[in-house]
């Protein structure tokens, strides 16, 4: 994908556009999402007297951070040209893991903690392993691991909600230091993390360069096969942080947790600029494309509109803003 | 401009969609269903809707997309309760998924109620969760109804092997129906041997499969119980292929309108049918007292009735008009 900063063009400088290429430059995120974000939350709080309050912003928040680590994963992932179908069920299976060992082998919430985690990178591990070393498309491998992580979060629990977690644990998911909730902590650090991970260093850059044109990148002496299999892990380790959030919230291991999430998040991926090719992307954009889903959700509920019509406006959501990108990308190449 | 234009255009093409949607007034009553694709939740909407007009109150329901979706429950949940309703009627995807919410609403006065029996007591009483009442069907003994159908329509001293399909392994609803009939057919009609009990995971296929294995094993069958209605439909199918037909008593649960019109066909004997539409409508009137003072039975048991054809052609049932 070329760049779309328009001042490269040549056009004539104008605030929409400084703004723009500021926004890119300096953070990575695209102005449009932004506006749409504004426009969005706007919308809602003229239609909802209930929307804008500090305890409602929480739980936007809130309700989008399992969501939004995992498309911090998807985001890894689609930018480097891979793609990560396995996100939820590993999400699924790292939260029963978790709350097995620490309900039913009795462990300490940290042992249990870093079990949750490591259950996740350990499945993307395995996504990795397959994909660079024995060849079989991304697609098929992490399509398989969807079914493999979801059969085996039902078997270890037996099909049922394993209820209980240590008072440690559960603080992650509930407790609420100086009144924000810990996910909202823990999902926005991650996203700090991530976002200069992916920004600003030599790991982030060989990222989308292997998405860019992995021949070029190849040529240019980086490790693929290793980049690569580092990148399936990271993705599984944050699925495994997701499934450590939900589960903390709700005190229990829950077999069907995270259930089609994997398309949920590769749809907060690309609302918010990641190109499903590879080669493009930023955590800031991303996590603003999971805030207009997060906010676009809270609103319809508290509009008591039925969830059918809010799959429908996702859905939406999501093709306008690959439509309003690729008009920009084509008008740019007019000029 | 023209990229100012276009987002504002999707803005608009927002508002537009919003406006669309009905704006709730103050929320008297949160009802958070699990989704309304299933009949069986569209029956109990309807129930509550009635009640609701019928006691005068106001409410506003809620369902999320589908019955697995557990998180997005919780976070409608969350929502909800900025509307600070008077109580939230709630029917939980799982036994654990909307506690951190239910305890929220608890904190901040709000009543909660159980519809059709998903959480768990113990859970709630470490969870330090206090719920008004929990309002539904007994499952146990709906599973003993079964039974008493069977053994009455063969009699006390009958012998011969029964096939129970289970629910899904591990899930709660079901297990409670295949426990209730066992225990009750043990107890009625000793003669009566259940052969085999395994789970179908409320699946249509996989019950016809099991029926065809049993029925290979034991051609003498003269009994089939089945936690559900689909799986009661599957087995339906495999007894019928086999030549079995009119032969052998299959009885279900639930009487979804599958069941009504294969009992009608005279090819599934019977269902127990649990009411959903009188579970909606009384959570609803049962709220209404408790919300104006009185007292509330804790566990508000809504009872079950045995479809047949002979109950569906006599018409004399007075449930029968909430069968949906």
């Amino acid at each position: 994908m070329t760049s779309t900063d328009p001042t490269q063009q040549g056009a004539a400088p104008n605030l929409w556009m400084r703004t723009h290429s500021v926004l890119i430059e300096r953070l990575h995120i695209r102005l449009e999402s932004l506006v749409v974000l504004l426009v969005l939350a706007t919308t809602m709080a003229i239609l909802s007297p209930y929307f804008l309050s500090v305890s409602n912003f929480m739980n936007i928040l809130l309700a989008t951070s399992t969501i939004g680590v995992l498309a911090i994963a998807a985001t890894y992932v689609l930018s480097s040209g891979g793609l990560d179908l396995s996100l939820g069920s590993v999400m699924g299976l790292s939260g029963v893991v978790g709350a097995a060992v620490a309900v039913k082998l009795g462990a300490p919430t940290p042992v249990a903690v870093v079990a949750t985690i490591a259950a996740g990178a350990a499945a993307g591990l395995v996504n990795g392993l397959v994909i660079t070393r024995a060849f079989v498309p991304a697609f098929i491998v992490t399509l398989g691991m969807l079914g493999i992580a979801r059969g085996l979060a039902l078997v270890i629990s037996d099909g049922r909600v394993i209820y209980g977690l240590p008072k440690a644990m559960v603080y992650l998911g509930q407790g609420r230091p100086m009144g924000i909730p810990m996910p909202v902590i823990i999902f926005l650090g991650t996203a700090v993390v991530m976002h200069i991970l992916l920004a600003y260093t030599r790991f982030g850059r060989h990222t989308l360069a292997i998405g860019d044109n992995e021949n070029a990148a190849r040529t240019a002496g980086i490790n693929i096969e290793r980049h690569r299999l580092i990148i399936y892990t990271l993705s599984g380790a944050l699925s495994g942080l997701a499934g450590l959030l939900f589960a903390t919230r709700i005190n229990s291991g829950d077999p069907t947790a995270g259930l089609t999430y994997e398309l949920t998040a590769i749809t907060a991926a690309i609302i918010g600029g990641t190109n499903l090719f590879g080669g493009r992307g930023s955590i800031l954009g991303t996590m603003i494309g999971a805030l207009i889903m997060g906010v676009l959700q809270n609103g319809l509920n508290l509009l008591a509109v039925q969830s059918y019509y809010q799959q429908m406006a996702i859905g939406a959501v999501l093709v306008l803003a690959v439509f309003i990108d690729q008009w920009q990308v084509r008008k740019e190449s007019r000029v | 401009m023209s990229k100012k234009k276009a987002t504002l255009k999707l803005g608009a093409a927002f508002a537009a969609f919003l406006a669309a949607s009905p704006a709730m007034a103050e929320g008297e009553y949160g009802v958070l269903m699990k989704t309304l694709a299933n009949p069986f939740w569209g029956a109990m909407g309807q129930g509550v809707e009635e009640g609701a007009q019928a006691a005068g109150v106001k409410y506003f329901l809620q369902a999320v997309e589908s019955d697995q979706a557990a998180e997005s429950q919780l976070n409608v949940c969350n929502t909800m309760l900025e509307r600070a309703p008077v109580a939230m009627i709630t029917a939980a995807i799982n036994s654990t998924n909307l506690l951190p919410c239910l305890k929220a609403a608890q904190d901040s006065g709000i009543k909660v109620v159980d519809l059709d029996g998903n959480l768990d007591p113990e859970i709630l009483a470490a969870e330090g969760i206090d719920i008004t009442f929990s309002i539904g069907s007994d499952n146990v003994l709906a599973g003993a109804q079964g039974a008493e159908y069977l053994v009455s329509r063969l009699g006390a001293d009958a012998t011969g092997p029964v096939l129970v399909i289970e629910g899904l392994s591990g899930n709660i609803t079901g297990a409670k129906r295949a426990t209730g009939f066992a225990e009750k057919l043990a107890e009625l009609a000793p003669g009566l041997e259940i052969v085999a009990s395994l789970p179908g995971d409320w699946d249509r296929g996989k019950a016809a499969n099991i029926t065809n294995d049993i029925l290979t094993r034991n051609p003498d069958l003269v009994g089939i119980f089945a936690a559900n209605d689909g799986m009661a439909l599957g087995a339906v199918e495999s007894v019928f292929a086999a030549g079995k037909g009119g032969e052998i008593i299959i009885i279900g649960v639930d009487g979804n309108s599958d069941a009504v019109k294969s009992i009608n066909e005279g090819r599934l004997t019977a269902s127990v049918a649990q009411l959903p539409y009188l579970v909606g409508k009384q959570a609803v009137e049962n709220v209404k007292v408790a919300v104006d003072g009185g007292g509330v039975e804790r566990q508000v048991i809504v009872p079950t009735l045995v479809l047949t054809k002979e109950v569906m052609d006599a018409g004399t049932e007075p449930l029968l008009e909430f069968v949906k």
